[in-house]
């Protein structure tokens, strides 16, 4: 009579749905949390609504600078399966190495004469010096790798992330520097009766061209279809006769120079390089792509702009009403609490297959 | 000779010079020169220069690989040394040559290469001045690489010998902090061996005549002694197992005592690494589950502790009274409570989120790391927590007599930590549990079908991870008596994960290893602290890339790696072919 | 037994030996080093005096610490009385460092320590960068060894409160307490400011200091707005301060450092509603490197830091000299505030020294409670930084003149303060 007791007892408690009791519970405290932070925020009228305004041009302005470091993180691990946490370090060479043409341009007063000229120059080295480093950052740290468990190539990017970091410290210096002041994109401009900072738009729209360019560029060319094939088979690929290693060298080639734009954009906006600024723009635009699903590039695009508005609106938005001090400090807690609400109910991020190819 | 002036040969010229100037241009070799390998002999920076350009020689002379469809060229080694080290002598010379020249045309180099300073230049230069400086770089190109490509032509013992000896040198030197603490530890001297931080030239003498003869003797009788291995009955060797056990854990146990409380302190971080690599290992190792945010339960582990027996939190604070009377601010009263709250929050975390898989959980778990992080940085949970001014005075572990503060005792106590995580690890592994882990971990779908209970599974590995990390944060908590926000920052879980991967996924020797190699070497090389990182990078990807299973892989981890390398090649001949 | 008697013979006859030994002045220990509770630090005929240094130089505050490594091999290098990067001489004796960072964290700040007490020639360190490196950690495990310990840059009032201040710890920098303070007295009673904001980075620095100000402001009548954080590391603060816009306060208060102050200057001047907010930092943006790091945007703001011109003697020497030595040897300006008290602890350190050496033929003994003692007992030391008088507690700038600068171009430090405070501990 035991027996069948204790066995029927365990077979209550297997059914005893623990997880799902937390998932729901856990789903229902974080949408409470921002409904009635939200509710009591706007009741409180701290903001008007200008503030929100300008709060959510700030998101999409650094958001647009996320999307292209993810579109960088996510063509990467379109094609190799890994993720290249090397990337912010990529990102912050291409800056950091401008600026000292950006300076020289400064100094001899070339910058403000002109402009349009200079900013090209500027950008050019920032792209060309992020693609090296991509390239030699493949060839080095990961080509040797291929066909290593995937855990492998992980370490020797976070390896690599260092070490560059560290590289650029010792070249460079460890102090923080503001790049000189270029006028032309001093001051606002007004549209549609919104007064919105020039370097904001500028990054905006730059943003959206080059994700244009990019989508064009994977659809249509030859290397964008090689691409994709070395991401949907490698082995088929190589059969139909595509070169697999010139492949990741492109695919790499390109997230670099993406990643060395992406940081004249922020240094449009933010004015300030350092050796360590690669690190958490790193961390957020890797945030951004799996939120938009990991291996698309258009979910990269909106993930990283989805992050960008949360960081910005989220904190005084869900915390000022329910009078926790210090709101804008628990940034991280509203960016990742959104992150986890988003990926319980859809496991796959935005845009993103719901199961992995290869686990 | 025209053999020996191929293309390959100048490309590895050239990379060798580029690794100097990148040694110099960073900085290391001004900051490195500041210590002493042979003391007023040689400095280490200019160490690195001469090992550099000899390296250069060295490696470009190794024998080309066979290679199917291409004629191996054979050139005399000593010759492609000479190319080689000429080329990065050259190379090297003539960029700091050129660096010279413009500064002296008033250019100020340091406002973009801050490390172009004047004493790294002069090191560069080995004293001679710009000209003097790049003469001798060239020439000493010429003459190590010549010398390092001639090494080749040696016999395997001799080379061995040569080249174990000259490294011997080197470690003797850099182990400067160990092995005086050590001599001092016993009361002997040390001034004959030690002085200003470099060996001296007569110790200097007596580590290559004890490590050249030593090796020589050591290779000379490899044949013979693999062969009486071999011939050895198997209880003797089983017996001989033990004993070799037996002497790691008295080794173990007297260990401190040897190496004076600097390095008892050193390996107190690394035992702490050892304890929260062991439980991440269950995480990733035997789940295979990718955590990214482990640093998470760390800290729950060390503010848990806090919390309950520090006399500036809140609880001790405000409920002092009800606390002190039940006894539970002792340390070991609060110990399972600690690892229990980290278990309900290990099941609280990973219950939602379990489902995702890979890099999806990878970045969940990441930003849990950081969301815990922010909450105990918070002003928000600053009044029970100690926010940005973190919380302090946090008790040693009673009996007061037992000193659980001072180094050499907070080791007795990580290792009495790490004995029973490793313990339980193992006993884990080849369990009805650690074979479902296996199973799902290879293939979730078939291990579902096959009737493992997925969720539970992954559940009951995050709630042992979790456990075992805050394990860690107690121990961290108990060692350090201060708990700051920033101790608790993405790094941390960086940090053990590389541990564990380094030293070979799911292996528990391989993470003491992993831990001694990524968390111990780098304190013995303080000194370079600037540097520090970047050799833990350098380091992460050299092993990586050498030994992909890591330094001590898992028996069974590593057929199933050497199953897929085989697999690799072939995918490589196919691709080859294709473009071909 | 006739063995150990043997024993017994040498062992009597090499015991002679050793007090014939000590009676010549050659051999012995001066009868302070026995007396001494900790015992001397034994400097040997030719040995140099080695000073360390346990200071953040790694991670993202490496600017902080490497900054005041800078000052304290300065300070070496001057003490013959030129800067010829050759490290001056006590008593024949050549200084010389054991660098160690302490990664502005507890357990940096432990591990640092703990090399430096292996390291039995120490004679001192100048160090933490961090209070949470010191705090209950390097403090206590170096005061523990009799080892002085002088921190330029704590400025976290705890360390030298009377139940937590450890017996072989001092600092250069001045405590929390006054400099908060004195920035409230000027922007209540100077600027006319009734309501202010603060921002803190989550660093016990910044922290501690916003707190103190914001006390001094309640309790002078003005009104506090808002009290917000942000992260180290982030570059977009235009959130936080549309929250302080939101309300805007007469003065926004933000001691932090030196990369997330010169993108809040930057940004605050972009944000609407802040126009008529005066801006101000402290010293730990005192420095070329933020003036920098904030470019133009920082015209007009207001920053506090020890007021260098209230000692007209050393501060032509800082900015001569000094500037000059700095610049030659580390290329640039400095680049946090701290040289200069971490210059003046080293030369603190070498006066304390010089004071109770004991001069033994070649060698030099320096007993470490007394020197303990002759750095509590420093009074009027004119540094670069003030005149040092250290109190029972460490404090050695218990009377600091505060200075409150005002920019006036981002190419150069302003030259004297506006307003300046002489504030004493209580």
């Amino acid at each position: 009579m035991t027996a069948p007791a204790t066995s029927s007892r365990r077979l209550r408690f297997e059914r005893l749905p623990l997880r799902r009791i937390i998932l729901i519970s856990l789903s229902i405290a974080i949408v409470y949390g921002v409904v009635a932070g939200s509710a009591a925020t706007l009741r409180m009228g701290t903001f008007t609504a200008a503030d929100w305004r300008s709060l959510v041009i700030n998101g999409i302005a650094r958001g647009s600078v996320y999307a292209l470091i993810a579109i960088g993180y996510t063509l990467v691990y379109g094609i190799l399966f890994m993720i290249n946490f090397a990337h912010g370090e990529v990102f912050m060479s291409g800056a950091y190495t401008a600026f000292f043409v950006a300076v020289a341009f400064g100094r001899s007063g070339y910058l403000n004469a002109h402009p349009l000229v200079s900013i090209g120059a500027i950008l050019i080295v920032s792209m060309v010096t992020s693609t090296l480093v991509a390239v030699i950052l493949e060839r080095v740290a990961y080509r040797p790798l291929r066909g290593a468990p995937r855990l492998v190539p992980l370490i020797t990017a976070i390896g690599a992330s260092f070490f560059l970091q560290y590289t650029f410290r010792g070249l460079y210096g460890a102090q923080a520097r503001a790049y000189p002041t270029i006028n032309v994109l001093q001051g606002t401009w007004t549209i549609f009766g919104v007064e919105i900072l020039r370097t904001q738009v500028i990054v905006v729209v730059a943003a959206i061209l080059l994700w244009i360019a990019l989508f064009t560029f994977v659809a249509k060319t030859r290397t964008g279809r090689s691409m994709r094939a070395v991401g949907e088979d490698r082995e088929i690929a190589a059969l139909m006769g595509i070169n697999v290693d010139r492949t990741i060298v492109a695919t790499f080639a390109i997230g670099g120079a993406l990643a060395g734009a992406a940081g004249i954009l922020y240094v449009f906006l933010f004015n300030q390089v350092i050796f360590t600024m690669g690190f958490f723009p790193g961390i957020k635009a890797f945030t951004a792509a799996v939120l938009g699903g990991i291996g698309s590039v258009t979910g990269a695009a909106m993930g990283g702009l989805l992050l960008g508005v949360l960081e910005a609106v989220g904190p005084n938005l869900f915390l000022t009403g329910v009078g926790v001090p210090s709101p804008n400090q628990l940034q991280p807690v509203v960016a990742f609490g959104i992150l986890v609400l988003v990926l319980i109910f859809l496991p796959g991020g935005f845009l993103g297959a719901p199961e992995e190819k290869r686990a | 000779m025209r053999a020996a002036l191929s293309r390959d040969n100048v490309r590895a010229g050239l990379i060798g010079g580029v690794t100097v100037l990148y040694l110099a241009l960073v900085g290391m070799i001004e900051r490195f020169q500041d210590r002493d390998v042979i003391t007023d002999v040689i400095g280490l920076g200019t160490l690195l220069i001469l090992i550099g350009l000899a390296g250069t020689g060295y490696m470009a002379s190794r024998p080309p690989k066979p290679r199917p469809g291409r004629k191996p060229v054979t050139a005399n080694p000593a010759l492609i040394g000479l190319v080689a080290g000429t080329t990065a002598g050259v190379l090297a010379g003539a960029v700091i040559l050129i660096l010279e020249l413009l500064i002296s045309a008033g250019v100020d180099v340091r406002s973009v290469l801050a490390s172009v300073t004047p004493g790294m230049l002069s090191t560069m230069e080995f004293g001679l001045g710009p000209v003097g400086g790049a003469l001798i770089l060239v020439g000493l190109g010429a003459a190590l690489g010549a010398g390092a490509g001639a090494l080749r032509l040696l016999s395997d013992q001799l080379r061995d010998t040569v080249t174990f000896t000259l490294t011997a040198v080197l470690l003797m030197s850099l182990m400067e902090p160990i092995l005086s603490a050590v001599l001092d530890g016993l009361s002997l001297p040390d001034r004959w061996l030690y002085e200003g931080g470099g060996l001296t030239v007569l110790g200097a003498v007596l580590t290559v005549v004890a490590a050249g003869a030593g090796r020589w003797f050591w290779k000379e009788r490899e044949p013979q002694r693999k062969e009486a291995v071999a011939l050895l009955p198997a209880d003797r060797r089983t017996l001989y197992r033990k004993l070799a056990v037996f002497a790691a854990v008295a080794f173990l146990v007297v260990l401190p005592w040897l190496v004076g409380s600097f390095i008892s302190d050193v390996l107190g971080t690394v035992g702490l690494y050892v304890l929260l690599g062991l439980g991440l290992n269950i995480v990733v190792g035997y789940a295979g589950l990718l955590d990214l945010g482990y640093v998470a339960f760390f800290a729950v582990g060390a503010y848990a502790t806090g919390v309950l027996t520090s006399p500036a939190s809140y609880l001790v604070r405000e409920e002092g009274q009800l606390f002190a009377e039940k006894g539970l601010t002792n340390f070991w009263v609060a110990l399972p409570f600690v690892v229990l709250i980290a278990v309900i929050i290990g099941i609280l975390i990973g219950a939602p989120v379990l489902r995702l898989r890979g890099d999806y959980l990878a970045i969940v778990t990441l930003g849990f790391g950081e969301i815990i992080r922010t909450l105990v940085l918070s002003d928000w949970l600053a009044p029970y927590l100690g926010g940005a001014q973190g919380l302090l005075n946090v008790p040693p572990p009673p009996p007061e007599a037992l000193d659980l503060r001072a180094p050499q005792n907070v080791y007795y106590l990580i290792l009495v930590f790490c004995g029973i995580a490793a313990f339980v690890a193992w006993r884990l592994s080849d369990s009805r549990i650690g074979r479902a882990w296996a199973a799902m971990r290879e293939d979730e779908s078939v291990a579902e079908a096959m009737g493992v209970s997925i969720i539970r599974y992954k559940l009951l590995a995050f709630a042992m991870g979790a456990g075992v990390g805050s394990l860690g944060g107690v121990f961290f908590a108990a060692k350090i008596g201060s708990i700051f926000p920033n101790s608790f920052g993405l790094l941390v879980s960086i940090n053990v994960l590389s541990v564990i991967i380094l030293g070979g996924l799911g292996s528990i020797p391989g993470v003491i290893v992993g831990s001694a190699v990524l968390v111990g070497l780098p304190e013995l090389l303080r000194e370079f602290a600037e540097f520090r990182l970047l050799i833990y990078g350098a380091i992460l990807v050299a092993i990586m890339i050498l030994r992909p299973e890591g330094l001590v892989p898992n028996k069974r981890r590593q057929r199933e790696l050497h199953a897929r390398d085989a697999e690799a090649e072939l995918s490589v001949i196919v691709t080859d072919e294709a473009t071909s | 037994m006739r063995t150990s008697k043997l024993w017994r013979i040498t062992l009597l006859l090499a015991v002679l030996a050793l007090i014939a030994g000590a009676c010549t002045d050659s051999g012995g220990v001066p009868a302070e080093c026995e007396s001494d509770a900790f015992g001397c630090v034994e400097v040997g005929a030719g040995d140099p005096i080695e000073v360390g240094t346990l200071l953040v130089i790694t991670g993202p505050n490496a600017f902080l610490g490497q900054d005041s490594q800078n000052g304290v091999v300065l300070a070496a290098d001057y003490l013959d009385g030129t800067f010829d990067q050759v490290n001056g001489e006590i008593d024949g004796h050549v200084i010389s460092f054991n660098h160690q960072d302490d990664g502005c964290s507890a357990d940096g700040g432990q591990s640092g320590a703990q090399s430096l007490v292996s390291d039995t020639a120490i004679v001192a360190v100048i160090g933490t960068s961090c209070s949470s490196a010191a705090l209950g950690v390097a403090d206590k495990i170096l005061s523990d060894r009799g080892i002085a310990l002088i921190s330029p840059s704590n400025t976290g009032p705890a360390l030298t409160e009377p139940s937590q201040h450890q017996p072989f710890y001092l600092r250069t920098a001045h405590n929390d307490k006054l400099q908060g303070a004195a920035v409230a007295n000027f922007a209540y009673n100077e600027l006319g400011a009734r309501t202010a904001a603060t921002i803190h980075d989550g660093s016990p620095y910044a922290d501690g200091l916003q707190q103190v100000f914001a006390d001094r402001f309640v309790e002078l009548g003005g009104e506090i707005t808002v009290q917000d954080a942000i992260q180290v590391g982030d570059t977009d603060f235009t959130s936080v301060l549309t929250t302080v816009a939101a309300n805007p306060p007469d003065v926004l208060y933000y001691p932090i450092f030196v990369a997330e102050g010169g993108l809040i200057t930057q940004q605050a001047r972009q944000t609407a509603g802040l126009e008529n907010t005066t801006l101000i930092g402290s010293d730990g943006m005192l420095t070329q490197g933020f003036l920098d790091a904030a470019g133009e945007a920082s015209i007009g703001m207001y920053l506090s830091g020890p007021d260098l011109s209230a000692f007209s003697g050393d501060a032509a020497f800082y900015a001569g000299a000094f500037k000059t030595a700095y610049a030659a040897q580390f290329g640039g300006e400095p680049g946090a505030a701290f040289h200069a008290h971490s210059y003046d602890a080293a030369n603190m350190l070498f006066k304390a020294i010089e004071k109770v050496g004991i001069v033994d033929g070649d060698a030099l003994y320096i007993p470490r409670t007394a020197l303990k003692d002759a750095l509590f007992e420093t009074q009027g030391l004119v540094g670069i930084t003030g005149t040092l008088n250290c109190n029972a507690d460490g404090d050695c700038q218990s009377t600091a003149t505060i200075g409150v600068y005002q920019v006036e171009t981002p190419d150069s430090l302003p030259a004297a303060p506006v307003y300046s405070e002489v504030a004493t501990l209580e």
